[in-house]
């Protein structure tokens, strides 16, 4: 157990920042009661009270406990003897991560006065960042390969027009958007000064900085950590449970100017990111999807519901009341030098409507043979204009992308 | 004071012949069994002693020993029951030496003196050292499947005793009656209704001997497809035949005459490694994979098997053959199958077409990891099946029958006769690539797959062989064009993969 003596050898702030630290390990305290007992009784209070036994004089905890669970003061307590502030405040000083405590000077400013503001912020890379204009971009993690598409040409073409793109990371839609907006192609003007230029994205996560989910984003990860922003309110080392990806999901609505929905079912967690941004007046905006696409069930509703639609970046740029900077010509015409299509190729592509068929589906529409449509389907994946996953074809996007 | 009876034995599904040799001398009465058998087999000595004083003959009151010869291998279960009373009524002088000269015995003795069938009747007696035998009259009919010794019927011992103590009362005349194995249901391809990929697929399969993984929600008519494929597969030759009944019988299934038609096995998802290709402690009986060798293996709900059980698949399917290896012996199983395999795309059920599944991340992945890569390689057909269109349930012409389906195939496995195997599956190598070649367009349209990653060097030749069944049922001589390779390269999506998540 650590006592006050010891941390009297640090500054004020510092022993607020170590308690704020130390109290958000403690299984049993949420975002919401953290940031109550920074606020209202004061992390280094709160702390010695929990470790003198005093719980009860720490009225946000003694709430907590007063809805079924009384034994939760004495749990704190144990665990709080187990934790060192001055260990737990220095595993977060790591090269290129700050920690940024409510109240003081580099909080961001978007999440100062929001209602529900992280108490403590654990960050990676360039918070700058967060002055531009920002996006949210979300949707479903099991999105349709337009949906994806769409998603990263919305934060290519975000990224482009000096607009943040904040997202949560997931696989899916967030993890195209991130893509796109840290797409090599978006040219980051060198600086005259030799000072690196941070990307214009802000990747929102629900554990600790060091801790990668999912996995397959490592490389997202460490790309936003280095050229752009991580942002999470857990300390170092929290895996990301599940009960904290609709707080994470209020943070991303709470640093967004607008909220785009690309993909989302009906129940989607996506979904949730909307409520936060429409309890903090933030504007929503949705993709449409064709009414049979579960994928785009979500933003179909959404749409009905009064939310702007989306149709491509310049959409986005109009909510945020921004001009489309570059406009840009038509992409060139696809298949240059091409050979004309066949009977059966034109057939399929015709079958292939909005959402992704099956080969069944297709050889049933066309009526054709298994022989021809499978021959016309691979013809159509040689010159990229069908595209396949596990045994579901869908037409690729060619109107889509930055005008 | 001395008796030699022959008799057999079942060992995975071969046949053992196995002598009883009897001792009867002076000393402490008593009986004992060498040779080293099994529990069962010890009973034998109460078995053997209640059914002798029932069927009216005298116990001798002297040392008895009993030698199941050769004696360095295991005897297992209650075969050589009768085989051991004969001897002891040889060997005591109540039979006479002279009336069992040539003949030979199978079967279980009850307390009362009946004599019970027992499993492998059809191995025994293609193994057994004798001109004629002696089987319980429930099993005859399984004794008379191979042409070998004469077959002679018995429901009790005192029968035998009668038979022998006395030959012109001559043995009893059971009317046998060959009963037919039951066929796989009769059901038909015109039945399904809306399944243009997986009539195909189907199709592909009987004809080119291709493993078959079906991916679709419940209710799409996987099972209903699989049950369909045993009908389309020409009739058993007569080497399979004998293979599939010995199998049969050697698994404890009365087959009553011989099984013409290529067997149909479903065994549900909670089958144990052991039942699935065969083993125990024992008598290393034939398992599912065995039963089903030359016909249909279908596992429904893949993804509901322990890895376990999956990962024993492996090897039979590669080489044809399981060898179940004990300590003490081992057996050669045949595992000739045709695989089919069913499964949801993921535990909601309702995943496959992106956007719609429900599943959590990690549950999909954990559900995924119960599939093995090189299981999943195994499969050379690997589709999509969807829940038809109610209209084309409703309407919507009939499909072709079986027996067109049937003839097309019996066909395409002439012409893979013709390249020197049964079914173009088991094309490897220099006939694979004698077998295969390449027009222009095929050749583009594969190296613009390969170079874009949705083929690899693996598939590659999978998807030859695929394609070479397509041109077969179509009836196409010459190079494979890009039609052929195109069908079989959409007849195998990838299961496994990252169900289209970027990442």
């Amino acid at each position: 157990m650590i006592g006050p003596s010891r941390l009297r050898g640090l500054s004020s702030a510092e022993r607020t920042a170590a308690c704020l630290v130390s109290l958000s390990y403690l299984d049993g305290i949420g975002p919401a009661t953290l940031r109550r007992c920074h606020l209202e009784h004061g992390a280094e209070e709160t702390w010695f009270d929990l470790l003198a036994g005093r719980s009860d004089r720490v009225v946000p905890i003694v709430d907590l406990a007063a809805r079924g669970n009384p034994e939760l003061g004495a749990r704190l307590a144990r665990q709080a003897r187990q934790r060192d502030p001055i260990a737990d405040l220095a595993a977060q000083r790591v090269t290129g991560r700050h920690l940024v405590v409510h109240g003081t000077r580099g909080y961001p400013e978007r999440l100062v006065a929001d209602q529900a503001a992280p108490a403590v912020l654990f960050m990676a890379g360039h918070p700058d960042v967060l002055r531009r204009p920002t996006a949210a971009i979300v949707g479903t993690r099991n999105a349709t390969l337009a949906g994806r598409s769409l998603a990263e040409d919305l934060g290519e073409g975000l990224a482009r027009a000096g607009v943040t793109v904040v997202s949560g990371l997931a696989l899916g839609i967030d993890g195209a958007a991130h893509r796109g907006a840290l797409s090599p192609r978006v040219d980051v003007q060198p600086s005259v000064t030799g000072v690196h230029v941070p990307r214009g994205a802000v990747g929102v996560i629900a554990s600790g900085l060091d801790v990668v989910y999912p996995r397959r984003h490592a490389h997202l990860h460490r790309d936003l950590a280095e050229n752009a922003l991580l942002v999470t309110e857990m300390p170092a080392g929290m895996r990301p449970d599940t009960w904290r990806f609709p707080a994470r999901n209020r943070i991303i609505s709470a640093l967004a100017d607008v909220v785009v929905v690309v993909e989302s079912r009906v129940t989607g967690g996506s979904l949730h990111t909307v409520d936060e941004a429409l309890v903090r007046g933030v504007p929503v905006l949705a993709v449409p999807g064709h009414p049979s696409a579960p994928a785009s069930a979500g933003t179909n509703a959404l749409i009905f519901d009064g939310a702007g639609l989306v149709r491509d970046t310049s959409d986005v740029l109009l909510a945020l009341g921004l001009d489309d900077p570059r406009p840009q010509g038509q992409p060139a015409s696809d298949g240059v030098g091409a050979r004309e299509d066949t009977a059966a190729e034109r057939a399929v592509m015709a079958a292939l409507g909005a959402t992704p068929s099956s080969l069944a589906e297709v050889v049933t529409a066309t009526g054709r043979s298994v022989s021809e449509v499978s021959h016309a389907l691979y013809c159509l994946m040689a010159s990229g204009r069908v595209a396949e996953t596990e045994g579901w074809y869908e037409a690729v996007p060619v109107a889509l992308g930055p005008r | 004071m001395f008796a030699t009876i022959p008799s057999a034995l079942v060992m995975g599904v071969d046949g053992q012949p196995v002598t009883v040799e009897v001792h009867v001398a002076r000393g402490l009465p008593g009986l004992s069994i060498v040779g080293l058998p099994d529990a069962a087999c010890r009973e034998a000595r109460d078995r053997v002693r209640a059914a002798v004083t029932v069927a009216g003959s005298d116990w001798p009151q002297m040392r008895i020993t009993i030698n199941l010869a050769p004696s360095d291998t295991r005897k297992v279960g209650s075969g050589l029951d009768l085989a051991m009373a004969i001897g002891v009524l040889v060997a005591s002088g109540q039979v006479p030496q002279s009336a069992v000269d040539g003949l030979g015995f199978i079967g279980e003795l009850g307390l009362d003196g009946t004599v019970r069938p027992v499993a492998g009747m059809v191995c025994r007696v293609g193994a057994i050292r004798s001109t004629e035998v002696v089987v319980p009259v429930a099993s005859a009919a399984d004794a008379m499947v191979i042409r070998g010794p004469e077959v002679r019927p018995v429901a009790t011992l005192a029968e035998v005793v009668r038979a022998l103590k006395d030959p012109p009362a001559g043995w009893p005349d059971y009317r046998v009656v060959p009963t037919s194995f039951p066929d796989p249901p009769a059901v038909d391809l015109a039945e399904v209704r809306g399944q243009p990929t997986a009539m195909q697929a189907l199709e592909l399969a009987a004809a080119g001997g291709h493993h078959l993984l079906m991916v679709g929600p419940p209710g799409a008519g996987k099972t209903m497809l699989a049950s369909r494929l045993p009908g389309l597969l020409p009739d058993l030759d007569l080497s399979q035949s004998i293979e599939c009944t010995r199998v049969h019988s050697a698994a404890g299934l009365s087959v009553g005459g011989l099984i013409t038609r290529p067997p149909y096995r479903a065994p549900h998802h909670t089958t144990t490694p052991v039942a699935l290709v065969g083993g125990g402690a024992d008598s290393l009986r034939p398992g599912e994979v065995s039963l089903a060798a030359h016909g249909v293996l279908f596992l429904d709900e893949l993804g509901e098997f322990s890895p376990a059980v999956l990962d024993c698949l492996r090897q039979p399917l590669e080489e044809g053959i399981i060898r179940v290896s004990r300590a003490r012996y081992c057996a050669d199983l045949p595992a000739r199958v045709l695989l089919v395999a069913a499964m949801n795309p993921c535990p909601c059920g309702e995943g496959g077409r992106p956007g719609a599944c429900r599943c959590p991340d990690g549950m999909l992945a954990r559900y995924r990891r119960r599939l093995s890569g090189p299981l999943l390689d195994r499969f050379d057909l690997r589709i999509a099946v969807f829940r038809p269109d109610p209209q084309r349930l409703l309407g919507g012409e009939p499909g072709p029958s079986s027996a067109e389906v049937a003839e097309r195939v019996a066909r395409a496995r002439e012409m893979a006769a013709g390249r020197g195997v049964d079914c173009n599956a088991h094309l490897d190598g220099r006939l694979l690539d004698e077998a295969t070649p390449l027009d222009d367009e095929a050749t583009a349209l594969l190296s613009s797959a390969l170079g874009a990653g949705r083929l690899s060097a693996r598939g590659l030749t999978k998807v030859r062989r695929v394609a070479l069944t397509v041109a077969d049922l179509a009836g196409h001589r010459g190079p494979l064009t890009a039609f052929h390779l195109s069908t079989a390269m959409a007849m195998r999506i990838d299961v496994a993969g990252t169900r289209g998540i970027a990442a």
